[in-house]
């Protein structure tokens, strides 16, 4: 019996589970073991989680962006439901930004400042409402190949609206983060025995986002193979 | 081409009997205006002519959603939408004369609402009035391009009305952000210069070429 397109994308999610778990403790390991901030004290250890949350919230999009192209230009299925998964868990990761952010903002720039209109920070908020509008789009689209041709429509300009935010609100003039976190020119304001922690903060956020990409892809696919079983076959997951 | 030019005068044509969109439009304009004079504290002459860009764009943006929430209710009826579908060449030129017409219609109450809004905000916008009006000019190209687009797919969703703002905006920000910008350069009196109109150029050029090669996929046969 030929692998089904879900049998394939589990051996790919075993090979990102495991190494997901192995990373999760080594990351662990050295948040708790890196040193604790003259400045900010045990808060800056937020930075080990926070930066790195970006890769999810971009990648999601991109994921969705380029999967939505796949499936306008194809039309198969299991493009749709890598677009959804990307769109899915690139939300969870934006919103995770955007709660860790004003937190960290708060201990380290002081009462009052949970929010500043900095490029990065509205940057990532539109990003999450571009999400947000993406899911209304497919709950309230009728017709599910109809809401997976707009999704994917959708899907694009968002992705294209990144670059085009971020040009137009530093030319603009957004205020920028406050200098205690700007990067030096030609060094890393990392202090000391800080820069490993963040290291494997980002490879584990990123094997993470894509376990968790995975694992949500191979769920929709399995869930369109029940849906359709005289369809399951090699690649033949197609729309209409 | 053809195609393009047979829509916009027939969206055109349209407009001129039955006056719904322009009317209700202008309407809704002149009354975000009005609402904006109870939500401020008093204030001198020269703080309204700094927020006076903001406002204005800020109206012309809801305006504009209003107004492309109907670009495709008419093709509702009689399900015009398919025999738009199924009329012969690239469906972007459907898309290109649908974003004309509205482009035509916008800048129309938008030169009206700048009357009302320089007469009751005490505003003075004849100030680099060329300038401004290359702006609104220029942004109006990607507000239609984008607003034409998401208007074809929201019109085939539940909850149209809330799903087409909801959609738009988002997108629209960018185009705001530097109408804004641009807007309070010329209405304080700097001359016109390529790096104001660079952003909206951009962002009018991208929308357009986008929204142009999208379209295909939004309508049904």
């Amino acid at each position: 019996m030929n692998p089904t397109p879900a049998d394939r994308i589990g051996l790919t999610l075993r090979v990102l589970g495991w190494i997901t778990l192995v990373l999760l403790p080594v990351w662990a390991w050295t948040v708790i073991n890196s040193p604790i901030d003259s400045v900010q004290g045990i808060m800056q250890k937020i930075l080990y989680v926070h930066p790195p949350l970006a890769y999810g919230a971009y990648l999601g999009f991109v994921a969705t962006a380029i999967a939505g192209a796949l499936f306008l230009f194809k039309g198969r299925e299991v493009h749709d439901q890598l677009a959804i998964a990307g769109a899915e868990v690139g939300t969870l990761f934006c919103t995770l930004m955007l709660i860790t952010g004003p937190i960290w903002a708060r201990g380290a720039w002081g009462p009052g400042n949970w929010w500043v209109w900095d490029a990065r920070l509205t940057l990532t908020l539109l990003l999450w409402f571009v999400y947000l509008a993406y899911s209304l789009l497919r709950s309230f689209t009728e017709g599910d190949e109809r809401a997976a041709r707009f999704a994917s429509v959708y899907g694009i300009l968002g992705v294209v609206l990144i670059p085009l935010n971020y040009w137009i609100i530093d030319l603009v003039g957004g205020a920028m983060h406050p200098d205690n976190l700007q990067f030096e020119e030609n060094d890393s304001s990392l202090g000391e025995g800080m820069g490993l922690p963040f290291l494997v903060g980002n490879l584990t956020l990123f094997f993470v986002f894509a376990y968790l990409l995975v694992l949500r892809w191979r769920v929709g696919v399995l869930r369109v193979e029940a849906d359709a079983p005289s369809n399951a076959g090699e690649g033949e997951l197609q729309h209409g | 081409m053809n195609v393009a030019l047979a829509l916009l005068w027939k969206d055109l044509a349209t407009e001129w009997r039955s006056r719904d969109r322009v009317v209700a439009m202008t309407v809704f304009s002149f009354l975000v205006v009005v609402v904006f004079q109870f939500a401020w504290p008093r204030m001198e002459p020269e703080e309204i002519a700094r927020l006076a860009p903001g406002v204005l764009w800020v109206t012309y943006v809801f305006a504009a959603v209003i107004g492309l929430g109907r670009t495709f209710a008419t093709e509702l009826e009689n399900d015009a939408m398919t025999a738009l579908a199924l009329a012969p060449g690239t469906r972007g030129w459907i898309f290109l004369g649908k974003a004309a017409a509205t482009w035509v219609l916008i800048s129309l109450v938008q030169a009206m609402t700048a009357v009302v809004f320089a007469l009751f905000m005490r505003v003075d916008l004849l100030t680099g009035l060329a300038g401004t009006a290359s702006i609104v000019g220029l942004a109006n190209v990607a507000i239609c391009s984008i607003g034409t687009l998401l208007s074809a797919m929201s019109v085939r969703s539940r909850f149209r009305e809330v799903l087409l703002p909801v959609l738009l905006i988002p997108t629209l920000i960018p185009v705001l952000a530097a109408a804004v910008h641009s807007t309070t350069a010329t209405m304080g009196g700097e001359a016109l210069t390529l790096t104001l109109l660079q952003p909206l150029i951009v962002i009018g050029g991208i929308y357009s070429i986008l929204c142009f090669l999208l379209f295909d996929f939004v309508l049904d046969e």
